[in-house]
């Protein structure tokens, strides 16, 4: 009998039909299915997040995120999510010896009693969504797309990104490039601060654009043990300052609060960080330990620690612990209060974000099966501080005896739910 | 984690589920499984479908559908390789001696073996199958990878968790572990096998299978043969690697892409690679 050659390139796509045709018939033949070993796969994720600063901000969170593994190797993942704020967050002005009252950007008025940091009560609501497509292509190289959209009244932010990962040595290393373009549109309720002024602009939307780019390499050490290695980089340009954030103007001389003016940013961010990670697999648990450094144009420089331990339990729970100290230098143009009568900087802001400050947080989440329902339930509470510094070596007169810098409490929960089907 | 025996090698099973008795549960069942397949498809136990064939003496056999599947198969395999993969070819065993040994057989001894080879002389008409006699058939080169996707499917069903089946070195596993890590596997050092593994791979899902020749072997003219035969000579096949680990959507899969390979010889990367298989070569 004389063999036909198959053609090259069509021998694995025909052995995949052939296997596949043995395995699921096997499901007619004897008691069982072979889809589960053959077919694609379902993957479900919800988790709602509840966030909350000891009299500030409190975010309700949930998320879908549904992906889909094909026998192929690519994966299909779609997330929603929706996002309701309230509260109050700090405007920026410093406190005062003396009671403040302040505009909202819609007319109202809000006062604030002496000593206290000033703040800004919002209501607002964020929708986002993003797609992502993984596929291989050839044995050793991966693709990632994605897509994202989000909107909330006065943002909305559309971006694209990509990566190829390539498999290196044996397959021990991957190394990663990765680029994303990003357009976000912000339209200041009520109109556009006058920048370091106390007037308003005509209301219209301000553009920002990102463009960023990441190089990684992650290397599997031993059975047990994979570490990695990061590098991005961030350009943003366009519209960068916070609409709502406002700078105090102080007499010199007795520190008072004259008035408070808007704050402005400059018109270009460049941000460099380099994350080191470890993951090392002891018998049952899993110990995973990070270390970013940042900085950027703006003089704001930070480092983070961060290590999570999984402590396996019986019947498929799991405990895990979390600590994360965070540590940050303030912007160059960062300020408790402008001095009245100096000429203007080129940048100024109060913006809390902005400061030297520390945080550390602790955390723990308990992952557990329910007897009665497949997959996975998870409960993840933690109580983040995040401090500054209050008392300043710049502060004049009145300013001495206040607290300058707030000191945040905030405290999340989480609760997650996820099932492959 | 359970470790037990099946098809003459080391079985284990390793599961993201921590109550003894349910990987205990599991485990028994992957094993069942392994000795089912074991009892129905060995050519070395009397009495099943293979032992009724390879003595049926030239009258046509009718056999079961399972077996049936596992013929068009083999004869899929048979195609798909110009005739390199044939579950025929097991009588050229008798010629030679795999003991690292420095035997070989003679041209003579070997022309009458190779008579008895050859799947296209077989009349397959399923589900009878007639087999020359003289002929036999062999279905070890697929029996432990369908027992490893064969068993995998019936853990898939009974547990949600994620698992890991390892039927001597032929493994599926079902998906990302619960930590959300790939399940890591050592390589043998092909020529210390047992020893300390040499390197690993990273497994999320799916099956994966190694075809080599690291332990049988003869020394011909300071040539190494291995033991897989080159059906359509008689002789090992040559210029391949060491090993060849291919990873896939099935063990079964990766079994067969693997051994495809390693039938090609010296062109077994070049194989691999225009058939867009992930793979390691040792």
């Amino acid at each position: 009998m004389q063999l036909n050659e198959p053609r090259p390139g069509t021998i694995r796509g025909a052995l995949r039909a052939a296997a596949c045709t043995l395995l699921a018939a096997g499901a007619a033949t004897v008691p069982s299915n072979a889809r589960a070993a053959a077919g694609d796969r379902w993957n479900l994720e919800t988790a709602t997040l509840i966030y909350g600063e000891k009299g500030g901000t409190t975010i309700f969170e949930p998320i879908f995120r549904v992906s889909r593994l094909y026998t192929n190797g690519q994966r299909l993942s779609a997330k929603l999510g929706f996002d309701t704020m309230t509260g109050a967050s700090a405007t920026g002005a410093m406190p005062s010896t003396r009671p403040q009252t302040y505009t909202t950007p819609s007319g109202n008025q809000q006062t604030t009693p002496a000593g206290k940091i000033p703040t800004r009560g919002f209501h607002d609501s964020r929708f986002s969504t993003d797609l992502a497509w993984e596929a291989p292509v050839g044995h050793l190289v991966k693709t990632n797309l994605g897509g994202h959209v989000s909107a909330e009244t006065d943002y909305q932010s559309f971006g694209v990104n990509g990566t190829v990962s390539v498999e290196l040595f044996q397959r021990l290393t991957t190394v990663s490039l990765g680029a994303g373009l990003n357009h976000d549109t912000v339209d200041p309720v009520g109109g556009t601060p006058q920048a370091l002024g106390t007037g308003r602009e005509d209301k219209g939307t301000h553009p920002k654009r990102v463009i960023d780019g990441m190089v990684g390499i992650t290397r599997v050490l031993t059975r047990r043990w994979l570490v990695g290695l990061n590098v991005g980089a961030t350009k943003e340009d366009g519209y960068l300052t916070e609409p709502y954030k406002v700078v105090s103007v102080v007499d010199p001389e007795d520190g008072e609060q004259v008035g408070t003016i808007a704050e402005k940013r400059p018109g270009k961010r460049e941000r460099t960080s380099i994350l080191s990670s470890s993951v090392y697999h002891f018998e049952r648990d899993v110990l995973y330990l990070s270390h970013r450094y940042y900085h950027d144009s703006w003089g704001v420089r930070s480092q983070t620690i961060d290590g999570r331990y999984r402590l396996e339990l019986n019947e498929g729970r799991y405990l895990q612990p979390h600590v994360r100290y965070y540590a940050q230098t303030a912007a160059d143009f960062y300020t408790f209060g402008l001095h009245s009568g100096d000429d203007l900087p080129e940048s100024a802001s109060s913006d809390y974000r902005l400061g030297d400050m520390r945080s550390s947080t602790v955390g723990l989440k308990y992952g557990f099966p329910l007897a009665s329902l497949p997959g996975e339930f998870s409960v993840r509470g933690e109580y983040i501080r995040q401090w500054g510094d209050q008392h300043p070596a710049g502060a004049v007169g009145a300013q001495r005896q206040l607290e300058l810098y707030p000191t945040y409490n905030i405290g999340t929960l989480q609760l997650g739910y996820s099932v492959g089907f | 984690m359970a470790r037990f025996r099946a098809m003459g090698s080391p079985c284990e099973l390793l599961c993201d589920v921590d109550h003894a008795t349910e990987v205990k549960d599991l485990a028994a069942l992957a094993q069942f499984e392994a000795q089912r397949i074991e009892r129905a498809f060995s050519r070395y136990l009397p009495g099943n479908i293979i032992a009724r064939i390879n003595q049926a003496a030239g009258t046509p056999v009718t056999v079961d559908d399972e077996t049936a599947m596992l013929l068009d198969y083999a004869s899929t395999c048979h195609r798909l390789s110009s005739g390199r993969f044939d579950i025929t070819s097991g009588v050229l065993r008798r010629a030679w001696t795999f003991d690292g040994g420095a035997l070989v057989p003679t041209p003579e001894q070997l022309r009458p073996l190779l008579e008895l080879v050859g799947w296209e002389r077989v009349d397959w008409q399923s589900p009878v199958l007639r087999l020359p006699a003289g002929m036999e058939i062999d279905l070890g080169g697929i029996g432990k990878e369908y027992a490893v996707d064969r068993a995998a499917a019936l853990l898939g069903e009974r547990t949600s968790n994620p698992f890991l089946v390892n039927f001597g070195g032929d493994l599926f596993a079902s998906g990302l572990r619960r930590n959300g890590l790939p399940w890591i596997v050592g390589v043998d050092d092909p020529e210390q096998t047992g020893l300390e593994a040499v390197g690993q791979l990273r497994l999320e899902r799916g099956g994966l299978a190694t075809s080599g020749d690291a332990r049988r072997f003869v020394l011909y003219q300071g040539r190494r043969l291995g033991h897989i035969l080159d059906p359509r000579t008689g002789w090992p096949v040559e210029g391949a690697p060491r090993a060849i680990t291919v990873a896939a959507a099935t063990c079964l899969e990766a079994g067969t892409l693997a051994t495809l390979a390693y039938l090609r010889g010296a062109e077994a990367e070049s194989f691999l690679i225009e058939e867009g298989a992930t793979y390691w070569l040792a």
